[in-house]
């Protein structure tokens, strides 16, 4: 999986880099509009993040031509101007999703997976994790090869930590993911989902994956 | 109180003591005047009557006209004196009062003395008098027709252009991109009125524009290193070596690295609202938008165990923007949850004329007319920015909705008036 992150700013970009780079996505990073624009035209990329405001130009006018060559990547565009016309004009253009400034790199990571998920046209919609598997298209978790009844939410939340599995999450990054901005600071709520999905999972048999990390959050692993 | 009807109004009443004062002095004047002939005439009769008398050595015939008299008395005292006078004497022909003005004067008559009396009618001066008076209130009544003629079709043609100016000021728009179409006009007041406004809203749109783009770089410019700042320590929180204590910190740092994005994040929405951005309208379905939202939080609610009352009236359609009324509605129902007790309830109310939520909690600790206040939080310790409240109440304010809260037998009402 190929990514590009067109962002000028370095201490963020490598940020992005270092935490894609875990799940097996090969990144490049453009900082300038110019460089963006010779890379998209040469090469096709499976999810490119844009930042708006780049020197050189305007990530909108990059996302215009690669609609104008009818690429197909998928398009997240990340940008600190949390500007309603800017977040209207880039999905009416063909951007896949829009993230704001700052972000979640969890959120992140489960943004871009989502879009590699609907740009992947081989099929595949199964996602496994040793012996869950989810089917995103149908939005139904089995464990064992057996249906797991799951709430919306707890589908979300299984979702989550699976795309951002071996990885520390914080409670917040998972209030805001599954209600939005304005449940943070409440995380006996998530203590409780937690728990139920944790649940779940282990009367369907399997291990327990998610293992709380002192202080921080969570993180689902083996 | 118009200014035209404020001038009017002394204009007229100048007018009118002005034409009431000249004619009092007309009256005077032309009663003088007029009495000083008829005294005149007085006194050639006196003459011709001691020229009578000189001559004839006798006392001519009185007579007695209605206009004019003479009549002779002999005198009693010693002395007649000389003097003109007016009296009313009654006239038994025309069976009225009639003024005169007379003259006394004595004439001897073979060493007898008499008193004569000499007078004439003032009927004729009277007469003059009351046309005087006529003509002014004609002209009193000609000028206030004028006037209301004038008002009518002439100062509302002439006001026409000023009138147009300030139609453009109440429409004008600072976030609006049209310019004002101000009407020429040859008069020199309202074409420095209307140079002064257009400056004036020129200068104004310009500033706005200014501190909009200041509010969207702030914006930029506080998000990115925010966004760095987050990355690196989540990055860093992944961190295999980690103490306790270190993830502690780490996650104390991240979290109000968090808050204060959330909090710049509240404060650029609240100028937003301010400056009237946000001006594309819809129809909003409140109905759909706030059940989905419940939705949304169900499990939330499941959690705490809160029963949910709703009697949401299907098809209640506000014209407002999409986003404001979906912040409005997550404002409120989020706080109605956050704010609860286990086992509490939640009420939602709407209906075509309002909107209300109502939630138990415990009773607030502060004043509830600063509840909808900046950063007025209940509980010191608490993980709000308070903002979210001020947020609803600007949105309300906006689109002129009447919000209010209340508290009563243990439940935390916001209501929420759509003045329809």
């Amino acid at each position: 999986m190929k990514i590009l992150i067109i962002e000028d700013e370095k201490d963020l970009s490598e940020s992005i880099v270092a935490y894609l780079k875990s799940e097996e996505y090969v990144c490049e990073v453009a900082s300038t509009y110019n460089k963006a624009l010779e890379k998209t035209e040469l090469y096709d990329y499976d999810c490119i993040l844009l930042d708006i405001t780049i020197p050189g130009g305007s990530g909108l006018d990059i996302l215009r031509e690669l609609k104008a060559n009818n690429k197909l990547d998928g398009v997240l565009i990340i940008s600190a101007r949390n500007s309603l016309d800017d977040k209207i004009t880039g999905l009416t253009l063909g951007a896949d999703d829009y993230l704001s400034k700052p972000f979640h790199l969890s959120e992140l990571s489960a943004r871009v997976a989502a879009i590699i998920r609907r740009k992947n046209f081989d099929g595949n919609d199964l996602l496994k994790f040793q012996n869950i598997s989810i089917d995103t298209r149908a939005k139904l978790v089995s464990v064992n090869n057996k249906p797991l009844e799951l709430t919306r939410k707890e589908y979300e939340l299984l979702l989550y930590f699976v795309t951002n599995k071996k990885r520390v999450i914080s409670k917040n990054a998972i209030a805001e993911h599954l209600w939005g901005d304005n449940m943070e600071g409440n995380n006996d709520f998530i203590y409780t989902h937690i728990k139920n999905l944790r649940k779940k999972l282990s009367d369907a048999g399997d291990a327990d994956y998610i293992k709380s990390v002192y202080g921080m959050g969570y993180k689902f692993s083996e | 109180m118009k200014l035209l009807a404020k001038y009017n109004r002394v204009n007229v009443l100048a007018t009118i003591i002005v034409l009431l004062l000249s004619a009092i002095i007309y009256y005077f004047f032309i009663k003088a005047a007029l009495i000083h002939q008829l005294d005149k005439s007085l006194k050639v009769e006196e003459r011709e009557i001691t020229d009578y008398i000189k001559e004839n050595n006798q006392l001519p015939e009185p007579s007695n006209s209605k206009d004019e008299q003479e009549n002779y008395s002999q005198a009693n005292e010693t002395k007649v004196n000389r003097k003109f006078s007016s009296v009313d004497l009654f006239n038994k022909e025309h069976n009225e009062y009639i003024s005169y003005r007379q003259l006394e004067f004595p004439v001897t008559v073979s060493g007898k003395l008499y008193k004569a009396d000499v007078r004439k009618s003032q009927v004729e001066t009277e007469d003059l008098i009351e046309l005087i008076l006529k003509i002014t209130l004609a002209i009193v009544m000609l000028l206030l027709i004028t006037l209301f003629l004038i008002n009518r079709f002439v100062l509302s043609k002439l006001w026409k252009p000023f009138n147009s100016t300030l139609y453009q000021i109440k429409q004008f728009n600072l976030s609006g991109t049209d310019e004002m179409q101000l009407q020429q006009t040859d008069i020199n007041e309202f074409t420095e009125l209307n140079t002064a406004v257009s400056f004036m809203t020129k200068r104004a749109s310009h500033e706005y524009n200014e501190i909009k783009n200041f509010t969207e770089n702030a914006s930029h410019e506080i998000q990115t290193p925010l966004a760095i700042i987050k990355s690196k320590l989540e990055l860093l929180s992944q961190s295999e070596s980690l103490k306790e204590d270190h993830m502690n910190t780490i996650q104390s740092v991240y979290e109000t690295a968090n808050r204060l994005s959330k909090l710049n994040q509240s404060l650029i929405l609240l100028t937003k609202i301010d400056n009237r951005q946000f001006s594309e309208t819809e129809k909003v379905d409140l109905s759909t938008l706030i059940v989905d939202h419940l939705n949304n939080y169900e499990e939330l609610i499941n959690a705490k165990q809160i029963i949910v009352t709703k009697n949401i009236e299907p098809n209640v359609n506000v014209t407002m923007n999409e986003t404001l009324a979906e912040i409005l509605i997550v404002n409120l129902m989020t706080n109605a949850i956050k704010h609860n007790i286990d086992s509490g309830s939640i009420q939602i109310t709407l209906s075509k004329k309002y909107f209300s939520i109502s939630n138990t909690g415990n009773k607030l600790q502060s004043e509830p007319s600063e509840l909808f206040e900046r950063f007025k939080k209940d509980r010191v310790n608490s993980d709000s920015l308070g903002l979210g409240l001020s947020i609803v109440k600007k949105i309300c304010e906006r689109y002129g909705y009447e919000i209010s809260y209340d508290y009563s037998s243990l439940m935390h009402t916001t209501t929420i008036n759509f003045n329809l």
